[in-house]
Parts: C-alpha cells; structure tokens; sequence
C-alpha cells in the first residue's frame, strides 16, 4: 500500500511525567504507599509537565518546516513525538514515510568503536540491513568527508566530526521524513555545504524536513514554512517570510 | 513520492489498546531480530576490543574459575575431582548464564536511552538483545563444557536432548526477569543494586559451588530455591542424571506466570518508560 509522503498531527497533547532524583528512588515510592498517601496521580511519584497541548500540524510532501521557540517550549518534545519515541497523550501523529530523527548525537553511538562500526550500528537501528550498509559504505564514508578518521574509534573525534558521521549515517537510509534538532550548526563551512546538498536532494525528492533551531539564518536557508512554540502552545503554520513577525509577536 | 512505511500514534486509553501496543511491540521486535542481534554482538566484540584474546577472555576466565573452586572445593568438601570438577563447571556457566543475564536486564532500557528517545523502535528489542549477548557469552563458555564433559568421561552418558530442553526453560525465564528488572530499574533507580545483592546470595545458597546431597535431611528447601531447579534442568541431563519430573513443572509454570506478570506491567508501563529514563 503506497501513500505520498505526508504529516499529520492532530489534537496533539504529550504530558511529560517528571521522575525527581527522589521519586526514583524506591524507597520514598514505598512510603508513600506505606503511608498511605494519595494513589493515583501521587503513586506515579511525578509531577506532570503537559509538553505540548492541542497541536494540530498538516504537512505534505516538499514541506521544509522550522520550528522555533524558547528553550523548553516544546520542540524537541514535539520531534521526539514524530519520531515515535513519545506517545500522545491525546490525539493522534500520522506519519507516512520513512522517518529519520536527529536529535541527539549519541544514538547509538559507541564511543569506543571506530567510525566505520558506528556507521554499521546508526545503520542497522535506522533499519538497513547488514548488506545493505557494506554497499553504502563507501558512499557514506565519502560523504563523511573523515577519511582515515573512520577507522580510529568515534571518541577521539571531535563535535564537528561526530556530527559529519552522524548526518551522513542518518540521511544515508534515504529518509522520507528527516526531524533535525539545531546540532547542524556544529559542522565547519564544507560540511554545511555537503549538509545542504544533501537537504536539497531530499527536497527534490519530495520529502518532508522539520527543524527546530533559534538560528534564524539557518532557518531561512532551510525551511519554508515556520511554527512556533510557546510553552507547549504551537501557533498556526505561517510561511517563512513571515518569521519576523511570528518571532516579534 | 510514495511510501509504504507509515506510523500512526494515538493517545487512545484503555486495556485492550494497551495489550494491541504492547503485543503489536512485541511482533515488530521479533520481525526485526537480526537488529537485536547486530546490537547483541557488537556488546560483545566491544567490550573486549583491543584485547588479545577478545571474547575468549570469557571462555578464559570461566576456566580458571572452574579448576580453582573445582579443585579447591573437591578438597574441603572431601568429594572426588573427576565427579566434582564437571558438576562445578556446569553449575557456574548455567548460573552465570542467569545472573549475567538478570543483572544485565537492569541495563536493557536505560542502556538504550538514546536509541528509545528518538525512534520507534520495539522495547522488546532490547530485551532481545540482553538475552541474545548473554547467549553469545554462552556459547564461548561451552568449550569449556564439552572439554570437561569429554575429558572426564561424561560425554556418552550425557542426555544432550534433555539438556537442550532444560535451557529452553532456563532462557525463557531468564528472559521475563530480564525483562521485569529492566522496567523496574528503569523507574526506580535502586532495583539494580538489589538485583546485583540478590544474585550474590542466589549463588550460594544454590548447589553451585557444593552437592545438594550435602543437605540431608534438609534437602527439600531446594525445592523452593528457583535457581536449583534453572541450573538443575540443564546440569542433570549433562551428567547422565535424570531430571526430577517436578521441576520440569515448577519451569514451565514459572516461565508461564513470569511471562504473565511481565507482559501484564509492560503493557501498563510500555508508553512509559522513555519518560522514565
């Protein structure tokens, strides 16, 4: 069953349960019921952050969106949830395609194995099979631009470098959906080059990019379309030549 | 441009959603296992990269273990070594093989931390990939079990078949505690220390290190010791002894509540457990 390649988010509410250091602790849970304290919302022993509420979200194929926001107004939360890592708590997230995330420069990643090994780890979780990696690899090396570096272990790479090899791992699988937290900005000038070649082509391709970054150029370079979050509370999808106005309202 | 992959999330409540997530969780895991075994294996190979001997510092250190306690043991419980040595090295490899395993599942969520908070990949392939690596460790260790069993004898009496059973049941239950203490650990950050407490004590008072004869009279509180009757399914067989049909019985039951249980809290905590890391 084909479908093309959309997003679509409605009435979107993720709570957040907070774990304090304490509430992990098993001994505070089990006075807390020994004590015979509030069950319920009290034995989760977490205080409820609501992420994000009521967010509604349309996107076709060739959508580019930015995401922009004061730390902790939801946008990572918000890619977190479209890479289907967090569940709603209300409505619902439709993604069709295949979803790549960004986010964190650590998945999967073993500090201590080699560039090359963690080329095959990123690719194995982003679903290619063993096969299907050895025959990328050089491509994907290439891309990475680290040459020799790849076969010295990821831990004595630098930011930059982690994150060439973690761009060209992810966006090797030939994403549909690509969700992509600020971090890109750590690469030097080549890699933003390479890095928006390959954004490029997934936009000829017809995919679907969202972004979430306070750098407005970066922004603008990428995305057109743009979103802001404030406390949880997305306002409407507006084109990105209104940026301006979305940032000053 | 067309796709077929497609994800659908909602916020929608209720039991038998719940079940559908956790069981639908746990079918993607199985079609992709290839996946928890690349991690599973990594795990391994990592851990003792640039190491002359690499994983076989595993078979290595298991040997030394066996002939010291073997030996050792064979002497201050006044028990001949061709009989004891073979009874040891089976009991250490087959508990080690459960507590690496249970000790282990502390890690099989909040190891995967980065993984599980940016993808939609199943829970249950972590668990996999905490069995499968224990399974590995395993595999390298049987050397040391066939050398015995070979080398004193044991290998025509040995009922292979009986024994391939006996881990069948050994691995199924060893994979629902892995599972529960990894749900566990993840939310309360103290299950893993008393996991690793209750495995150090679990070792000792288990006929690992002495024979259960040596109880008497008192032999029957074995029946109760969960351990006794996981390393018994797989030792007895090897050793030409026949396993009591009882603890076939406690096995399957175990393996059938655990199971119960653990999928029961899974599906309560599944949504969960990203937060909880």
């Amino acid at each position: 069953m084909s479908h093309p390649v959309s997003i679509s988010v409605s009435n979107l509410t993720v709570r957040f349960p907070v774990y304090g250091v304490d509430a992990k602790s098993l001994k505070k849970h089990l006075a807390r019921v020994t004590v015979g304290g509030r069950l319920g919302s009290s034995l989760a022993g977490a205080t409820e952050v609501t992420a994000l509420s009521d967010l509604n979200l349309q996107l076709k194929a060739g959508d580019r969106l930015g995401l922009v926001g004061h730390n902790g107004s939801g946008k990572t939360t918000l890619l977190r949830a479209l890479s289907g890592a967090y569940e709603p708590d209300e409505g619902s997230i439709d993604v069709h395609g295949r979803i790549a995330a960004l986010l964190d420069l650590n998945l999967g990643v073993d500090p201590a194995a080699t560039g090359y090994d963690n080329i095959r780890l990123r690719g194995r979780i982003a679903g290619l099979s063993a096969r299907e990696i050895e025959e990328r690899m050089d491509e994907i090396a290439e891309f990475t631009g680290l040459g020799p570096f790849l076969s010295m272990p990821v831990k004595t790479y630098s930011a930059g470098m982690q994150a060439r090899l973690a761009f060209a791992a992810a966006t090797a699988v030939e994403a549909d959906v690509l969700l992509m937290d600020e971090w890109i900005a750590v690469g030097d000038a080549d890699f933003q080059k390479l890095a928006h070649k390959r954004l490029l082509s997934l936009v000829e391709r017809a995919g679907i990019l969202v972004l979430a970054s306070h750098d407005t150029d970066l922004l603008r370079l990428y995305c057109n379309k743009v979103m802001r979050l404030k406390g949880g509370i997305a306002s409407p999808v507006a084109d990105i030549r209104k940026l301006d106005d979305l940032l000053a309202a | 441009m067309d796709t077929a992959t497609h994800m659908l999330r909602t916020g929608q409540r209720g039991a038998l959603f719940q079940v559908n997530m956790a069981l639908r969780d746990l079918r993607s895991s199985v079609e992709r296992i290839g996946l928890a075994w690349s991690l599973a294996s990594h795990d391994v190979v990592a851990r003792y990269r640039g190491s002359i001997l690499g994983p076989f510092w595993i078979t290595l250190s298991m040997g030394l273990m066996v002939a010291g306690i073997g030996l050792l043991n064979a002497k201050l419980l006044n028990v001949a070594v061709p009989d004891f040595i073979p009874f040891v090295a089976l009991g250490i490899v087959f508990f080690g093989a459960i507590s690496g395993t249970v000790t282990e599942g502390c890690d099989t969520f909040v190891g995967a931390a980065g993984i599980l908070s940016q993808t939609s990949l199943p829970m249950f392939t972590f668990v996999w990939r905490t069995v499968l690596r224990n399974l590995i460790n395993l595999a390298h260790n049987m050397v040391i079990i066939v050398a015995v069993l070979v080398y004193y004898g044991f290998w025509r009496k040995a009922d292979v078949a009986s024994a391939a059973v006996g881990l069948v049941l050994l691995v199924a239950n060893s994979a629902w505690a892995a599972m529960l203490v990894g749900i566990f650990s993840a939310r309360f950050r103290d299950v893993p220390q008393i996991v690793q407490s209750l495995m150090q004590f679990a070792i000792f008072f288990t006929p690992v290190f002495w024979l259960p004869e040596r109880l008497g009279s008192s032999r029957f509180v074995l029946d109760f010791n969960p351990f006794y009757h996981l390393v018994e399914a797989v030792r007895a067989p090897l050793l030409g002894k026949q396993l009591e049909p009882h603890s076939y019985l406690v096995l399957a039951l175990m393996a059938l509540a655990g199971w119960g249980v653990t999928f029961a809290i899974f599906t309560r905590t599944r949504r969960r457990i990203v937060h909880y890391l």
